[in-house]
């Protein structure tokens, strides 16, 4: 007997953002990359298309990391000494673009100036072809100094510059109007708060399709439930036609899951955990995958492996049954 | 509507200053002032006064009883000083605000709202804290609250259910969920206990500037589904005038109709639609926007009135 499958279409739509610019569009980068214009939950293939399948970045920093996992800084092994190498073996490694993290201070502690955060952008830009996202080190002095000079020095690029939150969000988005960027807007999984970020940032006259959103997440076993709970809320919302809960969404999967004692520590553990590094890496793609189930357009991973499992996971619930 | 005044409230800093400096000639003026804007009960918020409760009480017993002769709702969790309090009145029936269905509290308050002739005001939270379904908070008052107003032999028209009210700003959901649990709640008993909420609530930690609106509009939304007493701000004169037009039908203008309607689609349990509002007006596209987020249709930003209009 034929079942009829019940299919739901929703007023709204999620708002497509395109990341980077080619030469001819101002910019220097290979390709764009779009993400969003979704009209229906993820992968919910038969009720209509998913025009831009979510995308994955890998997350650099502009020098080797002091408090990432061992398991991540091996595999990257000398690349994560220089963010010019590191970024071409990102690209090497399949990301479809690439997440820059400024550090606040340089290996010898002194504080990264804007020359340097520029210096950092600048390799990064040379060596990869590939659309950058460059987030400030998370402290709103340091945010701020530091993204207006790279948001000046690569003017036309359209980077996404993060952070912005709502305690400081002014000079982030006055950079990116200046300088033809977009801007990742994070709230602290609160779905009130992340939609009045939307509304202060348009306010200030940056289109909304030039805003993604970071709901924040928690990693699969940290909270994960509560995110996924306002990303399915937000995306609900913006189906449902709620204009500012209509931007993409990013989470910073890699950051979250490698902080977990599960991946982040190797020694001391029950043996059930089983091994570290699979662990790790499981720890991070189960998140990652979740999250997707949730709404996410853009997950920013860690391990290379991670990313293989992530792409095979979102190419095969992508290429279920299209819509009749 | 029966109004029972909120401003004598701990939460503002004259209260408090007064409070330290028992400046009875301030709480007579606040007192003073609700009466005579309407306030048919006076609420008394002083906070737990652990310490103190059995001075502070009664002395506000007598300071405000020598100007109002209003019920005093005694709003603490400080079951002694409320009996203090008690011990003192010499006007109207008072009210104990509150008891929930917690097992200690449910216990002792009930018994001194009987004891001295008290109303109860009787909160739909258990030990878990408050429900989100209406359905929950109804069987609370069923299964908790009216039995053990019936064990004690506390008249039916003494007992006042308060199924909370929470904030559109961070509890969305529960906003629409009240409506409901004040619909079914007048018919869960013969007689009816009477039903109050604390309306304000709806709109704590919104910016100050947007909280009268939000306010009067779910007031006529509970209208809606007959609320008839709450605690409020009597000095709100848009909110009387709101309460005025929904008790006299007053079509006369078009904000009037535009109430009436949203008073009589609740009450006829169908949802307010956008045809109704001129959304080319601002005052009736601010109250739309209003309407939706306190119905969880959109999602609550502090700036959500400057949001445009959704498609």
């Amino acid at each position: 007997m034929p079942i009829e499958i019940p299919k739901d279409k929703w007023p709204g739509k999620i708002r497509t953002v395109t990341l980077g610019a080619t030469s001819e569009q101002g910019g220097s980068r290979g390709k764009t990359v779009t993400l969003g214009g979704a009209s229906t939950l993820p992968f919910m293939n038969f009720e209509a298309p998913m025009p831009h399948p979510p995308q994955i970045a890998f997350e650099l920093r502009d020098r080797r990391p002091d408090d990432w996992s061992a398991v991540v800084l091996d595999v990257w092994g000398g690349a994560a000494d220089d963010p010019a190498v590191w970024a071409r073996a990102a690209e090497e490694q399949g990301a479809d673009l690439l997440q820059l993290s400024l550090s606040l201070t340089n290996a010898q502690g002194n504080p990264t100036t804007p020359q340097m955060a520029v210096a950092a952008t600048r390799k990064v830009l040379e060596s990869s072809s590939l659309p950058l996202m460059v987030y400030g080190p998370g402290q709103a002095e340091a945010d701020n100094e530091l993204l207006v000079a790279v948001a000046e020095a690569t003017k036309g690029e359209r980077l996404a510059l993060g952070i912005c939150e709502d305690k400081n969000y002014r000079t982030i988005v006055a950079a990116a109007l200046a300088n033809d960027h977009l801007v990742v807007a994070r709230a602290p999984m609160d779905v009130n708060l992340s939609k009045q970020l939307n509304i202060l940032i348009t306010d200030m006259g940056l289109p909304p399709d030039r805003i993604l959103m970071d709901p924040t997440c928690g990693a699969l076993g940290y909270g994960i439930e509560y995110g996924y709970s306002v990303m399915e809320r937000l995306r609900l919302a913006a189906l449902q036609g709620d204009s500012m809960t209509q931007n993409p969404m990013t989470v910073s999967v890699g950051f979250e899951s490698w902080k977990t004692k599960e991946a982040k520590v190797g020694a001391d553990v029950p043996s059930a955990w089983g091994e570290w590094t699979e662990r790790g890496i499981q720890w991070e793609t189960l998140t990652a995958v979740t999250l997707l189930e949730a709404g996410a357009d853009l997950v920013i991973l860690r391990h290379p492996e991670s990313l293989r499992r992530v792409r095979l996971a979102i190419q095969d619930l992508a290429s279920i049954a299209q819509a009749a | 509507m029966y109004i029972i005044g909120e401003n004598i409230h701990i939460i503002s800093p004259h209260v408090k200053t007064a409070l330290e400096e028992k400046d009875a000639r301030f709480f007579q003026e606040l007192a003073i002032k609700q009466v005579e804007a309407g306030a048919q009960a006076l609420d008394i918020n002083l906070g737990p006064r652990k310490k103190d409760g059995e001075e502070v009480f009664p002395w506000m017993v007598g300071v405000i009883e020598q100007v109002v002769d209003v019920p005093i709702s005694f709003d603490s969790t400080n079951i002694l000083g409320i009996e203090a309090g008690l011990k003192k009145i010499n006007k109207s029936q008072p009210i104990i605000n509150s008891t929930s269905a917690e097992e200690e509290r449910l216990e002792k308050v009930p018994l001194v709202a009987k004891k001295y002739n008290a109303r109860l005001i009787a909160l739909t939270m258990g030990k878990s804290g408050i429900p989100v379904g209406a359905d929950e908070r109804v069987n609370i008052a069923l299964e908790k609250l009216i039995p053990r107003a019936l064990e004690v032999d506390l008249p039916m028209s003494d007992l006042i259910i308060d199924p909370l009210v929470l904030t559109v700003s961070g509890c969305q959901e529960y906003c629409p969920e009240l409506i409901q649990a004040i619909r079914t709640l007048q018919f869960a008993w013969d007689p009816s206990p009477a039903i109050s909420v604390g309306l304000s609530n709806v709109s704590n930690a919104v910016p100050r500037e947007n909280r009268p609106l939000i306010n009067r509009i779910y007031c006529a939304l509970l209208m809606g589904v007959g609320l008839k007493m709450m605690i409020a701000d009597p000095l709100d004169e848009d909110l009387k005038e709101t309460i005025r037009i929904l008790e006299a039908r007053d079509e006369s203008t078009a904000l009037g109709r535009l109430y009436l309607n949203l008073r009589d689609r609740t009450a006829a349990a169908e949802e307010p639609r956008a045809e109704d509002f001129d959304l080319a007006d601002a005052q009736q596209a601010a109250i739309w926007k209003t309407v939706q987020i306190l119905l969880n249709k959109v999602i609550y930003a502090d700036s959500y009135l400057e949001q445009e209009m959704a498609s």
